[in-house]
């Protein structure tokens, strides 16, 4: 009874209990956790070797080792792959047993069997594997933070409340030069720049004792002895709820940063005073043109500060008339970019209205579109230009005004002379002269009215033709217009029976001006039918042709009488110079067709053959 | 009399629920304040001329520039006025789906912003041709002042 209620408290122990009999192992007592152990199927006396289950071969022969020596053996955690036969596939979840083999004797003491007793240690098995790989995981990431410290291009720390350093990265040795051995703490507020050291140690110091992290900056004496600008960051490790322990930070150098912002700030600032010191107004615009800073001269000019100008008062300081014109052509350049110029009246503090250039630029760059603008005070200039051009208004004033003056005498004197023409042929018709020379005398007078007649003609036609030198252009006919003067000097033609010809088809027409073009014509054909030799017909041939840098030209060429030419071409043909004293006129016919010529970018080339003829070509635009 | 004209950049792009919303919100409050003025925004930019009492559109101006729907508030200018230039507040965007807002009071689409009133100075008419300009770009036809016409 007492041994049947063991058994039975045996049998339902959570841990495995078994007695294998005998050399062979046979199994005897086996309870229902060890069973399920070795895989469910332990008929009794059976040796284990035949039935191991999942038994591995090893445990079996260090079995038959413990039943032959006689000494007890404890596997530890010795896995077992749990093998269900139910679910054959099922993922073998391995657990783990503390398995003891204690080798059983009988009353002589001799070898009976085994005790096994078998412990399931699968949780503490696993928890110590989870501990094992958590440290493995803590060691690398201690080692990568080390790597990352290590490499990262700034000096890492670690201080304790007492400011005493717990850690420096080997950066710090980089940098300062100091050898492995050297005592932090004395020597690095050593390295801190003079001027620096104070505040830097203080600074530290509070943020310590205020249990707050810091930030500033200092200059510490790099390895070649060279100050440099370091920002020292670094934050309190909280031990709840206690003060903080550590401050873990890291100092960086800043020392191009700074000194780059340093140029910067001192290029602006020396940019500005250029700016202020130069007595224009200068201003600078946003992208979207507002007028974001005036120079010190803007202000001096216009009496007004910044603020009262304003993004766009500006517009407000010109003369009202041109306020919307300049406003609207801001808002243009703003949108297409294209540079602003303008000339407008701007009003200064005093109330004067000064002319000023504005000129604006857009420059775009890596930090935006901004606007520079300019205006300058050309009032001065502006004013002299008025006072030239009334100057020069008033002398082409007085220029017509003589003009008119020519014209008007001319013709005012033609009425005297008409009348004493008609005093003269009745004086001829009724009088009677003695002198033999009588004949001669009446000549010369009547030629020297003549040509007192001709030279008032064509005074005239000079002061009429002047005006029509800037008259405006047309493609003309050359044959027409030829045509119109020929019939104009139709007597001088009779008169000397001359032939014309006409060879104009090279270049039949014109662009010049009607009334230059005929002037011309008229003065070239009347001066070689003026020239034409008495002994023969005249001959007069008219071609107009194209030259050579392919501009039209005229040749007008006859068999008249010809003319000595003088060297100097420039005084060729002036006013009332007279090429030929034999033939009559004015001499203002070539000097006429001079001017024309001139004032069209033109000239007038000659060559003559006394008793030959004379050849005039007309260059039209050359 | 005074008027605040001021731009801004939308911290995120808005919808146009959100536009209907603020418009709805600003007409019934400047309506209750006697704020007039104009709103423009296109593409996260926004330029607003607002007129009325110091009083009330100084604090209205602080309340504006602390919305957290907009950052980058550059007030461009802020200053007396001899008389208010617009008769009632509206607000000129581009709507995605422009059907439900043609109708709605108050808005406008920015080609239909009627001209820079005539009696702004021509230095405020400048400056509001220029933020029009810049919200909505220079190629949005849109008429210009008569005053700079």
């Amino acid at each position: 009874m007492h041994d049947h209620q063991l058994q039975s408290i045996l049998r339902h122990m959570p841990a495995g209990i078994a007695t294998l009999l005998g050399p062979e192992l046979r199994y005897g007592f086996v309870n229902e956790a060890m069973q399920a152990l070795l895989g469910g199927h332990t008929p009794t006396g059976e040796p284990l070797a035949e039935h191991r289950g999942g038994l591995a071969a090893d445990l079996l022969e260090v079995m038959q080792q413990v039943y032959l020596s006689g000494r007890p053996y404890v596997a530890k955690a010795y896995p077992f792959a749990s093998s269900d036969p139910e679910l054959p596939n099922a993922t073998a979840t391995k657990r783990y047993f503390d398995l003891a083999l204690e080798p059983l004797h009988d009353e002589n003491d001799q070898p009976q069997g085994l005790l096994l007793f078998a412990v399931d240690v699968t949780g503490q098995e696993e928890a110590r594997q989870r501990a094992h790989e958590l440290s493995l995981e803590t060691r690398r990431l201690d080692a990568r933070l080390r790597v990352l410290t290590e490499t990262a291009p700034q000096i890492t720390f670690t201080v304790d409340a007492e400011g005493q350093y717990e850690y420096v990265s080997p950066q710090w040795y980089y940098f300062t030069g100091q050898p492995p051995t050297a005592d932090l703490n004395a020597i690095w507020p050593l390295l801190i720049h003079p001027d620096d050291r104070l505040r830097a140690l203080y600074h530290a110091d509070a943020a310590r004792a205020a249990g707050v992290g810091w930030s500033f900056e200092y200059r510490l004496r790099r390895h070649d002895g060279q100050y440099r600008w370091m920002l020292s960051r670094a934050l309190p490790e909280l031990h709840a709820p206690d003060k903080p322990v550590f401050w873990h930070g890291a100092v960086t150098e800043v020392h191009d940063q700074r000194e780059l912002s340093e140029v910067l700030r001192r290029g602006e600032a020396e940019l500005r005073f250029l700016a202020d010191s130069i007595p224009q107004l200068i201003w600078t615009a946003t992208a979207e043109g507002f007028i974001d800073y005036y120079n010190q001269h803007t202000g001096d000019y216009t009496g007004l500060s910044a603020q009262e100008l304003g993004p766009t008062g500006w517009v407000a300081l010109l003369d009202s008339s041109e306020q919307a014109a300049a406003a609207r052509r801001w808002v243009h350049s703003v949108a297409s970019g294209d540079d602003y110029e303008g000339l407008y009246r701007m009003r200064r503090h005093d109330g004067q209205y000064r002319w000023h250039i504005i000129r604006a630029r857009q420059l775009a760059d890596s930090r935006g579109l901004r606007w520079f603008g300019a205006c300058t005070d050309v009032d001065d200039q502006h004013r002299l230009r008025e006072v030239l051009q009334t100057q020069y208004d008033e002398l082409a004033r007085t220029n017509r005004d003589l003009d008119t003056f020519v014209y008007t005498a001319s013709h005012d004197l033609k009425q005297p002379l008409f009348n004493l023409r008609g005093l003269f042929e009745e004086l001829r018709r009724t009088a009677t002269f003695q002198d033999p020379e009588q004949e001669q005398l009446l000549a010369m007078v009547d030629e020297a009215l003549s040509q007192l007649d001709g030279t008032l003609q064509e005074l005239a036609a000079t002061v009429q033709d002047q005006r029509e030198l800037a008259a405006p252009t047309e493609n003309l006919d050359l044959r027409s217009v030829l045509e119109e003067v020929l019939l104009g000097l139709r007597t001088q033609v009779q008169e000397v029976k001359a032939t014309i010809d006409l060879e104009l088809s090279a270049a039949p027409t014109l662009v010049y001006g009607r009334a230059n073009l005929r002037s011309v014509l008229h003065n070239l054909l009347s001066n070689a039918l003026k020239f034409a030799d008495p002994n023969r017909p005249a001959h007069v041939q008219i071609i107009s042709s194209i030259s050579e840098a392919g501009q039209p030209q005229l040749t007008v060429q006859d068999n008249g009488v010809g003319m000595e030419l003088r060297q100097d071409p420039a005084t060729f043909f002036q006013l009332f110079e007279r090429q030929n004293p034999q033939v009559p006129g004015a001499g203002v016919g070539l000097y006429l067709v001079q001017r024309i010529l001139d004032s069209r970018g033109g000239h007038l080339e000659v060559t003559s053959t006394v008793g030959q003829g004379t050849t005039f070509t007309v260059h039209w635009f050359e | 009399m005074n008027h605040i004209v001021y731009m801004s950049r939308a911290v995120r792009p808005l919808s146009d629920q959100d536009l209907q919303e603020l418009l709805d919100q600003c007409r019934r409050d400047n309506a209750r304040h006697n704020v007039t003025g104009v709103l423009f925004y296109s593409h996260g930019n926004i330029a607003q001329l607002i007129e009325g009492d110091p009083s009330i559109i100084e604090p209205l101006f602080e309340r504006i520039a602390r919305d957290g729907r907009h950052s980058h508030v550059t007030k461009l200018v802020d200053k007396p006025i001899p008389g208010r230039s617009f008769s009632n507040w509206s607000m000129a965007f581009h709507p995605l789906e422009s059907e439900g807002f043609t109708a709605l009071e108050g808005f406008l689409l920015p080609n239909q912003v009627p001209p820079t009133p005539e009696t702004l100075t021509i230095a405020d008419a400048l400056l509001v041709d220029l933020v029009r300009q810049a919200v909505f770009g220079a190629n949005t036809p849109t008429t210009p002042s008569p005053n700079l016409a």
